[in-house]
């Protein structure tokens, strides 16, 4: 459920050719490949611009991006924009840091030590991870009100259960081959368990937290919809609900970019962290 | 059948369901001695209860049809669109997806639920928003899939068949549909998934039938068993599709077994 929205970065890493003998050559066109990616979207924002003027689009309810951005600036400008952004990232951190808290140390703590009770829970955790947390938003709302604590306890709720089915999958699958040759090293209980079973489990741990992180990101928009008075989703919303059309398309644009930067630094934080992990390639 | 085999699959079943049942009685349990207030938590037997009493009435089936058929809608279009665009992009026109594929990443970042309001504000509240909406989300996984699947084709494969003088038709049925059709079966199961997942909301914020709506109305009206019984039916629909897409790999995908052996 945490793949909506995102599609692999793999879509746009085809082969590249292998032309271009000497240096200057090679230099022009690995310049010409990176920027060849930005094609793409240069164009479609290209196109997003000059649509209304050719009259494909009606500018009222798709307004050209100069519009948009002149919105943007003017809400950079009196910093009502970076409020929206810092009491968004504000809940998605406090929620994201509390299932991270919760769900890691109690996934390695019964994955780890009570393997039976872990085989017994697993079916009900998956089960209660495939609950579609739409649907307990009502719940939510009627167990916590509509205040900050319900906003919390979605986005605690949503990422709780891929960090911790991930994490006791990691633990669960450790290679028994390595847990053996490190006991016949006489290496101590304390000690495979930090040198072994914890470097081998944090692949999976940190999918578990890239998923979480995704979906936290996703259900915080849509509390923030709900029920709020500050956060880019309660920008959108309110935009939309006084019909302030470039306004939408500013929240909607942030959303995304936010998105993105916030998976981009994760990756970053996944490679510095996993340097001794293989790289595995699909194709 | 011996009793060691017996003891196995008495086992085998106990941890595939104990868990589950022992949570459903707790919950129970909880409910009859009072330890979780009746006003905010209604227990099983009140679900049942009142799940019979939809099932009778028939609500239940009407709200569940229309939901159904919003998510097949647009989880049908979004395959006629998707899969197409993602072979084509997959297989024949590389620098093409080079230069797009940055694009649909770009846009499949979109989050789903703020663009909600610019879907309704294009295409109004009614039946088709929804559908759009749903259409939307399914797409990504689907395109993702396919063309991460044909690119995974072995291409030795490819030679072989053409070396032997198949043409392209053929080449795309018998050869690169079939290996990658484990991909696209998991691309489908997503999106299906997703187009479930999202038709809640979708539903909540502006219908008046449907699943969404059912639970978002017993929410305003104080009708508790009403919105256990709509969230568990729709918790089991979710997991019924997936496990009906896992089943479906199965029974097509057979030539995939003989490969891993």
């Amino acid at each position: 459920m945490a793949e909506i929205g995102t599609v692999g970065p793999t879509i746009g890493g085809a082969l590249t050719p292998q032309i271009g003998s000497n240096k200057a050559d090679a230099a022009v066109l690995s310049f010409n490949q990176r920027v060849m990616s930005w094609y793409g979207i240069i164009a479609f924002l290209l196109l997003w611009q000059i649509a209304p003027y050719l009259g494909l689009t009606d500018g009222r309810f798709i307004p050209p991006l100069s519009e948009i951005v002149a919105d943007a600036g003017k809400l950079i400008a009196n910093g009502e924009f970076f409020v929206h952004v810092a009491s968004s990232c504000q809940r998605v951190l406090i929620g994201l840091f509390l299932a991270v808290v919760a769900a890691i140390p109690f996934g390695i703590l019964l994955s780890g030590f009570f393997p039976r009770l872990t085989r017994f829970l697993n079916p009900l955790l998956i089960i209660l991870g495939n609950i579609n947390p739409f649907a307990l938003f009502p719940l939510f709302i009627l167990l916590f009100g509509v205040g900050e604590m319900a906003k919390l306890a979605i986005i605690f709720w949503s990422s709780l259960f891929p960090i911790l089915n991930f994490t006791i999958y990691g633990v669960m699958h450790v290679d028994p081959i390595l847990i053996k040759a490190a006991r016949s090293m006489g290496a101590g209980k304390a000690n495979i368990f930090w040198k072994v079973v914890i470097p081998a489990a944090l692949p999976s741990i940190f999918t578990g937290f890239k998923m979480g992180a995704t979906v936290a990101f996703l259900f915080l928009i849509a509390a923030e919809m709900l029920s709020a008075n500050a956060g880019l989703g309660y920008l959108v919303h309110n935009a939309s609900l006084n019909n302030y059309i470039p306004r939408i398309y500013v929240g909607v644009l942030g959303i995304a970019i936010l998105g993105m930067g916030f998976t981009m630094l994760i990756n970053q934080v996944e490679k510095l962290l996993l340097s001794y992990k293989d790289e595995v390639k699909v194709t | 059948m011996t009793i060691d085999s017996l003891y196995q699959t008495f086992g085998n079943i106990f941890y595939r369901f104990g868990a589950i049942v022992l949570f459903i009685l707790v919950w129970q349990l909880a409910c009859s001695t009072g330890l979780a207030p009746e006003t905010f938590v209604a227990s099983p037997m009140v679900i049942i209860k009142t799940l019979y009493q939809y099932a009778l009435d028939g609500s239940l089936y009407k709200n569940t049809i229309i939901s159904l058929s919003r998510a097949f809608y647009g989880f049908i279009l979004a395959v006629v669109v998707a899969v197409p665009l993602g072979f084509m992009l997959g297989g024949w026109f590389k620098s093409f997806e080079r230069i797009i594929g940055p694009l649909l990443t770009f846009l499949g970042q979109f989050n789903p639920f703020a663009l909600f309001s610019v879907f309704l504000l294009l295409f109004g509240i009614g039946e088709f928003s929804k559908v759009a909406m749903i259409f939307w989300v399914s797409i990504w996984p689907l395109l993702y899939n396919a063309s991460l699947g044909v690119k995974t084709v072995d291409p030795g494969l490819i030679k072989l068949a053409r070396s032997m003088g198949m043409g392209r038709i053929k080449l795309l049925t018998k050869i690169v549909i079939p290996s990658s059709a484990s991909f696209l079966f998991s691309g489908l199961r997503l999106a299906a998934g997703t187009a479930f997942f999202m038709l809640i909301p979708a539903e909540m914020m502006g219908a008046s039938r449907g699943l969404g709506w059912l639970i978002i109305n017993a929410q305003v009206n104080y009708q508790i068993p009403k919105l256990y019984t709509g969230t568990l039916v729709i918790v089991v629909l979710g997991i019924v599709i997936d496990y009906f897409f896992r089943f479906l790999e199965k029974k097509v995908v057979i030539w995939k077994e003989a490969q891993n052996l």
